[in-house]
């Protein structure tokens, strides 16, 4: 161990000091260490922020300090980089100078070798590799990149096109939580068929039964009782026997229907009594007409005006006159006629004469607030309500179902606020509407109306839905069957639904889709060179497009509307210098520890370690 | 999978057991009774890596809870590897290994119950994952750390023998002898040879790693936290092979350097660790592309 066979070592004794240091393995490790250190200040500091950051967050003293030495840009620092070239002097001379020229050293000459291999690489990158990005709107094309560090134009001497961008998903998931409420504890239970899983720190089961791939909820109306608890009707309207409308009107919820076309109103009225039956069925009676409300604020004036198109008053002890212009039943289809349009979003359209001129405003009966929120009124102590009835019409004649409790049911027709006819009616049976040469026929009666919601398997085509073909994700449903203080309930549950509650009300599933994972982003390239297309590819994540040495790389897109896709582009001229590096790395070490301790084995078999290896050697193999 | 994974957990803490056991009666019956152990925890360890490649569709090694499972395989696997060497190959007694086939174990008990306290739920391949190169990335870096997790229990097992034996230390290194005390003291060696057999792999995963980043970011090298951290580490074990050719010529006693270079392994492993499963204590963390193994 004492004397090494290194006929150098002679000359060792000739060379500088500072030569032998350069050579060093001394040298070499104080470098790793000192890299390693740098390192992780790298990642405990953070890097390239504004001053401003720092200053919050290390204070004004350590935030100077930091840039002064560079600590704020370590990896790019003058001092780091002079680290790199050392190293790669220092693994230059240390090559050169322990090279005997042995098959043994060939791991050791390759693996310094390519290190320096590495960094050349990545110099030459930075010198003269490029790096920036582009996005490129679908159908359209770019003939240049804006560059990464000062987002400047950088022109192709091509173009590229992006044909189309997709993002491809996978099936949605889904997942079945369980919510135990007086202990605040939530878990997730497998959303599929399986055995009885109790619910930790409670004595609740649950037991998923059954499954629907794909489900919906089905409403059907149901009678509940002969009470006329809720009375309603299935009606069809028909017109030389076609059907034109049918439905349900409920007597105590929606319980009009309007026809535009045929200026026709169909009401279903529940009487009380005989009294009220009375009136109902016979007498004209008045629809409530819409009404506008006028509030001056601050002068304790309030007024209210009847809806009639044209019609102005003027509101003393001001200076305004209030004109309504215009009343519509439906907002969105306010450009067609009153009498066409259903009562779905009524407003009046109003305009307040004041000192500073004339101001238009839309009055809506169902969001009062919307207006004034919406838009600048130029006279801001007016305020306007209006109100317009639900069944508010301007048909002129109408057809009234009336029934009370004790069997008495008629048909009154009026026209133009006068009443016409009136007969009895029954069940499935085709009256003649006056002279209009219209008809109807109560298909139903159902006293207590109800709707009963059932889960359904859905099966078959799905035509028509927003979906290519394929891909259609259904909601699926569980049949789950929950066990607790109260016994045992079990309900079909549709995905995405309201949490089901357990009849305690202290615990809950909630069975809900867990998002749509990405699985892929894909963008459809095609490069056009002198205007011919030289190349077509589908890039994504992983998969480049390679061109003339530029790199095209599917790196983000347009979050709102997928429109455009957002590449990233690079030029790596040193690329081969660093792989081959990367390669020549990888044999070196593999050979230093897996193929030289059997190599000098075979070879320098009965030879004594001493002869062959340096004192260095063999302390780095740690032989003795 | 919970059921196999529970199971796999104590099969490891009586494979803890054993070792103990084999390592204080040093009996040749007791031989193949703590191999065999370890043994069957790393074939139901297998099951469940092979069960969840089946049911996940992709390399089971993409998320924390697939790591954690992967990492004790390949511990597992790598230490029944070398002891098969040791006795077959090497033909050394295993009491050259001695406890380290528990502390080893105990790693894997570790990891294994890591998994148990994670999410288990099978998570679709984010896009930049979908890659081959993940497994061949993956795979390298997990027998690199399994092996370098080996010269951690061994430099361990050393110091703590170099404490008992202070007063003597000196003249056992010196002997030169056979003797059982020489064989104890060995650790030092045990713990170099297994990070010969895993900075290769480590170097191996550092480059597939970069070459797989410039498919998927267009650059091999951007100074992430999780590509600085593996850097960081590679250049540790890096110092500690060069370490040993400069120690002779400084003012260390001899017999301390195996000290020093053990002290060294100590530091390293942690930090590998910190690389595998700690870059979001980080505050750079955010900047990180890295999602791999949160």
């Amino acid at each position: 161990m004492t004397k090494a066979a290194n006929p150098q070592n002679k000359k060792v004794k000739n060379d500088s000091k500072s030569w032998q240091f350069l050579c060093s393995v001394k040298l070499a490790v104080i470098i790793i260490i000192i890299l390693a250190v740098a390192c992780i200040l790298g990642t405990v500091i953070l890097q390239m922020r504004s001053p401003e950051d720092y200053v919050n967050r290390y204070g004004e003293g350590l935030a100077t300090f930091f840039s002064a030495i560079q600590l704020t840009d370590i990896f790019h620092s003058y001092w780091f980089s002079f680290l790199l070239v050392l190293l790669c002097v220092n693994l230059g001379c240390c090559t050169v100078k322990r090279w005997r020229n042995t098959v043994l050293q060939i791991g050791f000459l390759v693996t310094h070798i390519s290190i320096i291999m590495i960094l050349i690489g990545c110099v030459i990158d930075m010198m003269l590799g490029e790096k920036g990005g582009v996005n490129v709107y679908e159908g359209k094309s770019v003939d240049y990149y804006l560059n990464r560090a000062d987002y400047r134009k950088i022109p192709l001497d091509f173009k590229v096109y992006c044909d189309d961008f997709i993002i491809e998903r996978h099936p949605p998931k889904y997942k079945l939580l369980t919510f135990v409420k007086n202990k605040e504890l939530e878990k997730f239970i497998p959303a599929k068929v399986g055995n009885k899983i109790k619910i930790p720190g409670s004595n609740y089961a649950v037991t998923v039964k059954d499954h629907y791939p794909d489900a919906e909820l089905r409403a059907e109306p149901i009678n509940t009782s002969k009470e006329p608890n809720n009375p309603a009707i299935y009606v069809q309207m028909m017109e030389s026997n076609h059907v034109t409308a049918e439905g349900w009107l409920l007597a105590k919820n929606r319980n009009w229907y309007n026809d535009p076309k045929r200026d026709l109103k169909i009401e279903y009225l529940w009487a009380d009594n005989d009294a009220a039956y009375e009136k109902l069925a016979k007498a004209a009676g008045k629809i409530a007409k819409p009404t506008l409300d006028i509030i001056i604020e601050g002068k304790n004036i309030s007024r209210s005006m009847p809806v009639e198109v044209g019609k102005s008053i003027s509101i003393d002890g001001t200076d305004y006159v209030v004109e309504i212009k215009q009343l519509a039943l439906d907002y969105a289809k306010r450009d067609l006629p009153v009498n066409e349009q259903s009562s779905d979003n009524p407003a009046v359209r109003v305009e307040v004469n004041g000192p500073q001129g004339k101001e238009t405003r839309w009055t809506f009966s169902k969001y009062p607030d919307y207006w004034d929120k919406a838009h600048q009124a130029k006279y801001k102590d007016v305020k306007l309500t209006c109100y317009v009835p639900d069944n508010f019409s301007q048909t002129s004649s109408s057809l009234r179902i009336v029934q009370n409790k004790e069997g008495k049911q008629t048909l009154s027709y009026l026209s133009n606020g006068k009443l016409v006819s009136t007969t009895d009616w029954e069940v499935d049976k085709n009256y003649d509407i006056d002279k209009t040469g219209l008809q109807m026929r109560i298909l139903k009666y159902f006293p207590s109306h109800s709707i009963k919601k059932e889960v359904v398997e859905r099966s078959g085509n799905h035509e028509g839905h927003n979906h290519g073909p394929g891909e259609h994700a259904g909601t699926p449903a569980l049949f789950v069957e929950i066990e607790g203080p109260r016994g045992t309930v079990a309900d079909w549950m549709l995905a995405n639904n309201p949490p089901r509650w357990y009849p305690d009300k202290n615990f809950a599933l909630l069975y809900e889709q867990s998002g749509m994972v990405v699985k892929d982003y894909k963008s459809i390239l095609r490069v056009v060179e002198g205007g011919k297309t030289v190349m077509t590819k589908i890039i994504e994540v992983n998969d480049p497009l390679k061109y003339k040495g530029y790199v095209f790389y599917q790196s983000s897109y347009d979050p709102e509307g997928e429109r455009y896709t957002g590449l990233q582009v690079t030029r790596n001229p040193g690329l081969i210098v660093v792989y081959s590096g990367f390669i020549l790395l990888c044999i070196g070490v593999v050979f230093i520890f897996y193929v030289k301790p059997f190599l000098r084995r075979k070879l320098r078999k009965g030879q004594k370690v001493e002869d062959y290896y340096s004192e260095d050697e063999i302390a780095a193999e740690h032989i003795e | 999978m919970d059921f196999t994974l529970n199971i796999t957990f104590y099969v490891y803490i009586a494979a803890i057991v054993a070792y103990v056991v084999r390592e204080v009666w040093r009996a040749k019956t007791l031989r193949w009774i703590a191999f065999g152990v370890f043994t069957g925890a790393f074939i139901l360890n297998t099951t469940l890596v092979v069960q969840r490649w089946f049911e996940a569709n992709h390399a089971p090694m993409s998320d924390k809870y697939e790591s954690f499972v992967f990492f004790a395989f390949t511990i597992a696997g790598v230490y029944l590897i070398m002891e098969l060497v040791t006795i077959f190959i090497a033909r050394v007694h295993e009491s050259r290994l001695g406890i380290v086939g528990a502390l080893q174990s105990l790693l894997a008990v570790w990891m294994i119950h890591s998994a148990m306290n994670t999410d288990s739920t099978i998570k679709e391949l984010p896009p930049a994952l979908q890659s081959n190169w993940l497994v061949v990335h993956v795979i390298n870096y997990f027998v690199s750390y399994s092996a370098l997790s080996i010269s951690f229990t061994a430099a361990i097992v050393y110091l703590i023998y170099r404490a008992i034996y202070r007063g003597r230390a000196q003249e056992i290194v010196m002997s030169g002898s056979e003797s059982q005390l020489r064989k104890d003291v060995t650790f030092d060696k045990l713990a170099y040879i297994s990070v010969t057999i895993g900075f290769p792999f480590l170097t191996v995963g550092l480059i597939t790693g970069s070459i797989w980043a410039k498919g998927a970011w267009g650059t091999y090298w951007g100074w992430d936290p999780k590509e600085t951290w593996s850097l960081i580490s590679w250049l540790v074990y890096l110092s500690y092979l060069h370490l040993p050719m400069i120690l002779p010529k400084t003012k260390i006693k001899k017999t301390f350097a195996p000290i020093l270079l053990s002290i060294v392994l100590l530091i390293a492993f942690p930090i590998v660790l910190f690389t595998f499963m700690g870059m979001h204590k980080l505050p750079t963390a955010s900047d990180s592309d890295h999602i791999y193994a949160e």
